[in-house]
């Protein structure tokens, strides 16, 4: 199959097209360089080409997002579409069931997203519904942070075994990289407690939330994964956390990457870019953390952009959702799994007129207008943490416009001015930063920019193609034309296929699950495994030969290979 | 002989995977590490040897060919204006996602057993969201376990020595003696006989007292009255006491909370209860879920759908209010024109009203059992086993998902094979 | 002023969805239009036309249309759903959903009303001169807010759960009240002139009035004394002290 897209304005940063009128061939899902005279064709008629959006952070399945739907009927009724002979229903804003996830995301051009967390013992959910998403392509981040046997193995100081215990656990989980959310503070909600920076001692394990993100950035650079460590700071929602933000930035010096990306992939800073003391005096400190990545190299960040409205909180980090919902008086859902991690549910609504809302909603277009460096800066909302996905182009609006800026902050209270520096930045993102934010930089974060976020020979065949004609629009004054046409592709072409028509739905063809599969020395599993084997007869509630995710769960498994003895990516 | 370990029992909600099973000849001819019921069940019974039919629910069955059974279930579906799809709790995930597919092409109403069982706790999640936290973490932390109107002696008989009570762990090195387990019950179960303590309710008073705890838990012991739902004021501070003094407290809760009066308020209110006791202590709270896999159906009826359970398709996109669109509500107003029952038995655990509103519209069954299903059924498609003869996913009580072996090779079809060719036949039917 | 006068054409067992049956729907539309208008009944797609005999008298707008419906109603769900003005008068029975989130008008109903009569009202007026289901004036399965404004009055009895998570408004119910009535009430008024059971619990907001006997009260309010409702003298609780809670129970 071959499909040539012509005159379309291509934004394609890692190449450095930036809005060159080219012609895009297709070849069997591929990119080439030519297609024959057979080949279909597209007339994009001078408007906007990208690369198929890619997001690094997004909760799209398995247990928690499960339990938001179950416990959010009133979220379940919004958004419902009846099924058409194409198409399954569609329900849900903030917790949509696994078709509107794989639809929506294909509708906004996206063609690629990842689950930000799975606990291994609930991988199989995970991937029961990666498998029922359709069109996307995607993967899950597997979290080891407050895992016994990470805790066991750091406190040991023994990375050959840490470094085994990762590349099970991934091949366990069939996860893409390694997640940490609130180290330590996991462990510590199992009864109740949290950790509250980075020197705690977890008790049992005898172990600091520093010493467990330093020793995980080493094994995950000795394992040469093609993601780095993915990391949900200590403290996160807590007025005045920065700090904790900034010390554990700082961490990252200590090692350096076993390939051309960051060591440490810090996401939704705008829950952790937080000053002031308490609610009443909060303030944005996001140009801090800004200041920092302008400085220092091998950090990359995400935006968890704050949307005006309803959300649902869902995190592993069990002791914070239990403190939002008592600030919100809200339901709450808690989903302790046993020696691995905590999780939280907990639905909440931003208002324009709470300024410590408001304060977040600044935080996170901050943070990405004062990095210099877009590639430092990935556009999400940590889905549906700080807003459900769907928002994605009104992120685009507000980062490409100073003026639509300016004119949400005079919906705000008088008092915003003095809580975040948002009002006085007039920088205005252009379309090559756009498509860094949500495709190249989203694609290199994840160590897939070989395949993915470009449209160079050899990347997949994703494309995105938007009503916008790049030279005939001033961004800054039409952002309402900007966020229209980025909530809705003329295409979305998916490994060559059209998958979306002038925003339609037109085929379902399922993605594949990306997974890696991380080779150590024989002997480190083995001395490994008597740990695990002991753990499984005497503390987890099931056997181990249960607890590994079958392969009958993968039935588009996409394998990326790596290891202590560095393996070509295949 | 083969001897095949670590095998999951489909039995009840705790799903142990510690099953040892020897099989020779294609029969399985010992089982061990299950519980009584477990072995029988694995052990298998009374199976429908092949597919039946009659027009007359009065007259007998007549044998006959698979595809005869699923063209007349296919017609009895498509032709029906307000079709329910009932079942589910005993068949596996992949088994629920093609009756969610069917349920759409054919408008139906789908709903799983957990109407008669912990469908209200669903209700409860609604309000309130639910803290819990895997089997293990029970297992490995509780030093305080209340079993309020459930009896795992009797209904769960390995959860206590597997989870809750006997269960040695990382932070309970002494199993039975580091745990306190309270018991709350109308009668004296066998459960309460091994409790350390007792208390006595008052049938249909349970929402009251959780009430009191409530506002003891809350400094606002002074409103309560002395005695309420038939335990004294000084019994509930007492046991708030113990509560709030637990390091790790885990409440399981059965069908005495959810399908005693104010039903599923109840749930409602003791996981009020779990929430606010988390601001002195850690707590959870789980259901004791009853079929193997009743709580799958759940699971996947959410991300396929976005609802948990008693989905109505009537209008090709998913609606959803137990109250109105739960299998029972239909029956016994007599709306539904048809019904297809599956891996879970309406003729014995539904009302006499909806039983008999089933005995008089068309009724398909599948399933491996002859059951009192049968005897309201115009067609019966038997099935193989899940779990026994097929593998696939349950969901544990806590939500964790595990996949069943295959135990012996099927004999009869399965219910993917039976739903697919009945979907196929459906879209014939209606042109599609 | 525009009159629409709906009768069932033939029995119906199956429910109908007919949120279509609104003066906002019906507002300046012709006989064969409204006649048109779609109706579910199960699964099986079908116009109001269809089901019911339509007559139209005169033109309107929303608020100068009267729908007068006569037969029975009681499988028939979503009557006057969303209405904004105009006038319902029904003489018979109805199903579900009768006047959900209505925000303006008056529907009055002769006989009585299945469940979610009211369910999550913000504004407008209605009557029901039999009885009501369950759940009178409550919200949707895990919404915060049930009836936020308006006014429902039920002559006769109603189930469990009325006015569950009510914001605001008003339920006169002038029989008996199922249990748990005013559940997680947040700002409504209700009023029962008959006997009920566990009222107000986790009440935070509002007030509840009632006149007849309460069967077990919730062991979660505080007696505040005696105090005078208009010339009717009643123990007045507040509670429920578990949320907190601000709101009154006044009983006899």
């Amino acid at each position: 199959m071959e499909l040539l897209i012509k005159n379309g304005a291509v934004f394609d940063p890692k190449n450095g097209i930036a809005g060159d009128k080219t012609d895009i061939s297709i070849k069997d899902g591929k990119i080439v360089d030519k297609v024959s005279t057979k080949a279909s064709v597209i007339d994009a008629g001078g408007r906007l080409v990208m690369p198929g959006g890619v997001d690094a952070h997004s909760h799209i399945a398995g247990a928690k997002v499960n339990v938001g739907r179950i416990m959010r009927p009133e979220d379940t009724r919004s958004g419902i579409k009846p099924r058409t002979k194409l198409t399954r229903p569609c329900t849900g804003y903030t917790v949509p069931n696994v078709y509107a996830m794989g639809y929506r995301y294909a509708q906004m051009g996206y063609t690629t997203v990842f689950e930000a967390a799975q606990a291994i013992m609930k991988a199989r959910h995970t991937h029961e519904e990666l498998e029922e998403i359709p069109i996307i392509d995607k993967g899950a981040l597997t979290l080891f942070g407050s895992n016994w046997p990470t805790m066991d193995f750091v406190r040991e100081k023994d990375m050959d075994k840490l470094a085994a215990y990762v590349a099970w656990g991934l091949l366990a989980s069939r996860g893409f990289g390694v997640k940490v959310v609130n180290p330590g503070g996991g462990e510590m909600w199992g009864y109740g407690k949290n950790v509250s920076g980075l020197d705690d001692v977890v008790p049992n394990f005898d172990v600091t939330p520093r010493d467990i993100i330093i020793s995980l950035m080493k094994v995950n650079e000795m394992l040469g994964l093609p993601h780095s460590l993915h990391l949900h700071c200590n403290n996160l929602g807590k007025p005045g956390n920065y700090r904790t933000t900034l010390a554990t930035l700082e961490l990252a010096k200590q090692v350096k990457p076993s390939k051309d990306r960051q060591v440490m992939h810090v996401t939704h800073i705008a829950f952790n870019a937080m000053g002031g003391t308490n609610w009443m005096d909060f303030e944005s400190k996001a140009d801090e953390i800004a200041n920092f990545l302008n400085n220092s190299e091998n950090i990359t960040t995400d935006m968890g952009q704050v949307i005006f409205g309803s959300a649902t909180s869902m995190t592993a980090d069990g002791p914070w959702q239990y403190t939002l919902s008592k600030l919100v008086h809200g339901k709450w859902s808690n989903g302790d799994v046993e020696l691995e991690d905590a999780s939280g549910v907990v639905p909440v609504t931003y208002y324009r007129q709470a300024i410590s809302h408001a304060a977040m909603w600044a935080s996170g277009l901050e943070l990405a207008l004062l990095t210099k460096d877009p590639y430092k800066v990935l556009l999400t909302t940590d889905h549906p943490n700080g807003g459900p996905f769907v928002n994605y182009s009104e992120v685009i609006a507000l980062l490409m416009s100073s003026k639509k800026r300016q004119e949400e902050i005079k919906t705000l209270p008088p008092v915003f001015n003095e809580r975040t520096k948002l009002p006085g930045i007039n920088r205005e993102l252009d379309f090559n930063e756009i498509a860094i934010m949500t495709r190249a930089g989203s694609s290199k974060v994840l160590g897939l920019l070989e395949t993915k976020g470009h449209l160079g020979a050899g990347a997949d065949g994703d494309v995105a193609i938007y009503d916008i004609k790049p030279d005939q629009i001033d961004p800054s004054v039409e952002h309402v034309k900007i966020k229209s046409a980025f909530s809705s592709a003329a295409y979305t072409i998916k490994g060559g296929e059209v998958v979306v028509k002038d925003g339609q739905i037109t085929a379902t063809p399922m993605g594949r699950t990306f997974w890696v599969d991380a080779s150590v020395p024989g002997e480190h599993t083995e001395v490994m495994m008597k740990d695990i084997r002991n753990k499984f007869k005497n503390y987890y509630s099931i056997g181990l030969a249960n607890y590994m995710v079958q392969d009958a769960y993968l039935t588009h498994p996409k394998v990326v290979k790596a290891g202590v003895v560095p393996v070509e990516v295949s | 002989m083969t001897v095949i370990t670590d095998a999951l029992c489909p039995f009840c909600g705790c799903m142990c995977d510690d099953i040892t099973v020897a099989v020779e000849n294609n029969k399985i001819t010992e089982v061990k590490h299950a519980c009584k019921i477990g072995a029988a069940k694995i052990m298998g019974h009374h199976r429908i040897k092949a597919p039946m039919m009659r027009t007359d629910k009065k007259g007998d069955f007549k044998e006959v060919s698979y595809d005869e059974a699923i063209e007349a279930a296919a017609k009895i579906l498509a032709d029906s204006k307000r079709p329910l799809m009932y079942g589910w709790a005993s068949a596996f995930c992949e088994v629920h996602k093609k009756g969610i597919f069917l349920a759409e092409e054919v408008g139906a109403i789908i709903d799983n057993t957990a109407t008669v069982c912990h469908g209200p706790s669903t209700l409860a999640v609604h309000e309130k969201g639910l803290p819990s936290a895997t089997l293990g973490q029970v297992k490995n932390r509780a030093d305080v376990v209340v079993f309020w109107g459930s009896n795992p002696v009797h209904a769960h008989p390995r959860h206590m020595g597997r989870y809750s009570v006997f269960a040695k762990g990382f932070f309970n090195e002494k199993g039975r003696k580091g745990r306190k387990v309270i018991v709350v019950d109308v009668r004296k179960t066998e459960t309460a006989g091994m409790a350390d303590e007792y208390i006595q309710v008052e049938q249909g008073s349970d929402y009251l007292i959780i009430s009191a705890l409530r506002a003891i838990l809350a400094g606002q012991a002074a409103v309560v009255p002395d005695s309420v739902g038939g335990v004294t004021k000084e019994q509930l501070v007492k046991l708030v006491d113990t509560l709030k003094a637990a390091k790790f407290g885990a409440i399981f809760f059965g069908m005495g909370l959810t399908q005693s009066m104010s039903r599923y308020k109840n749930i409602d209110n003791a996981i009020s209860l779990t929430t606010e006791l988390n601001s002195f202590t850690k707590f959870v709270i789980t259901p004791m879920r009853g079929h193997y896999n009743v709580t799958g159906f759940g699971q996947v009826c959410a991300w396929e759908t976005g609802y948990a359970t008693a989905v109505d398709f009537a209008r090709g996109a998913p609606y959803y209010n137990p109250g109105e669109t739960a299998a029972n509500d239909v029956l016994t107003r007599k709306e539904t024109d048809a019904a297809m029952i599956i891996a879970g038995d309406a003729g014995a655990h539904f009302p006499a009203d909806s039983v008999r509103h089933l005995a008089r519209i068309p009724v398909v069954q599948i399933d491996p059992y002859w059951n009192p299903t049968t005897e309201v059924a115009n067609v019966v498609i038997p099935v193989a086993i899940c779990g026994v003869e097929v593998e696939g996913t349950a969901y544990r009580m806590d939500g964790v998902s595990l996949r069943y072996r295959k135990l012996v090779e099927p004999e009869h079809p399965t219910d993917i094979e039976i739903l697919e060719k009945i979907t196929e036949r459906v879209r014939k039917i209606r042109g599609d | 002023m525009q009159t629409v006068t709906i009768k069932p054409k033939k029995e119906i067992k199956i429910s109908v969805e007919a949120e279509n049956i609104s003066p906002d729907k019906f507002a300046g539309k012709s006989e064969k239009d409204i006649q048109s208008l779609e109706a579910y009944l199960g699964n099986h797609k079908t116009t109001l036309g269809e089901l019911f005999s339509i007559k139209v008298e005169g033109r309107g707008a929303a608020a100068d249309t009267k729908i007068v419906m006569e037969g029975n109603f009681s499988r028939v769900k979503r009557i006057g759903e969303g209405m904004s003005a105009g006038l319902i008068m029904i003489k018979g029975n109805v199903d579900m959903h009768l006047g959900t989130k209505m925000s303006g008008g008056k529907i009055t109903l002769s006989g009585n009303a299945d469940s979610w009569a009211g369910r999550e009202m913000k504004g407008g007026e209605l009557i029901i001169e039999g009885s009501a289901g369950y759940y009178l004036g409550a919200g949707y399965r895990g919404e915060t807010c049930g009836m936020r404004g308006g006014k429902i009055t039920v002559m006769g009895s109603a189930l469990d759960f009325l006015g569950e998570h009510m914001c605001g408004g008003e339920i006169i119910v002038k029989g008996n009240a199922g249990i748990l009535a005013g559940i997680s009430n947040n700002g409504g008024k209700i009023v029962i002139e008959g006997n009920t059971s566990r009222p107000g619990s986790e009440m935070a907001k509002g007030t509840i009035i009632i006149n007849g006997a309460v069967a077990e009260m919730m062991p979660v309010f505080k007696l505040e004394g005696t105090e005078a409702v208009d010339g009717v003298t009643y123990k007045k609780y507040t509670g429920d002290v578990i949320v907190g809670g601000k709101g009154v129970l006044y009983v006899k």
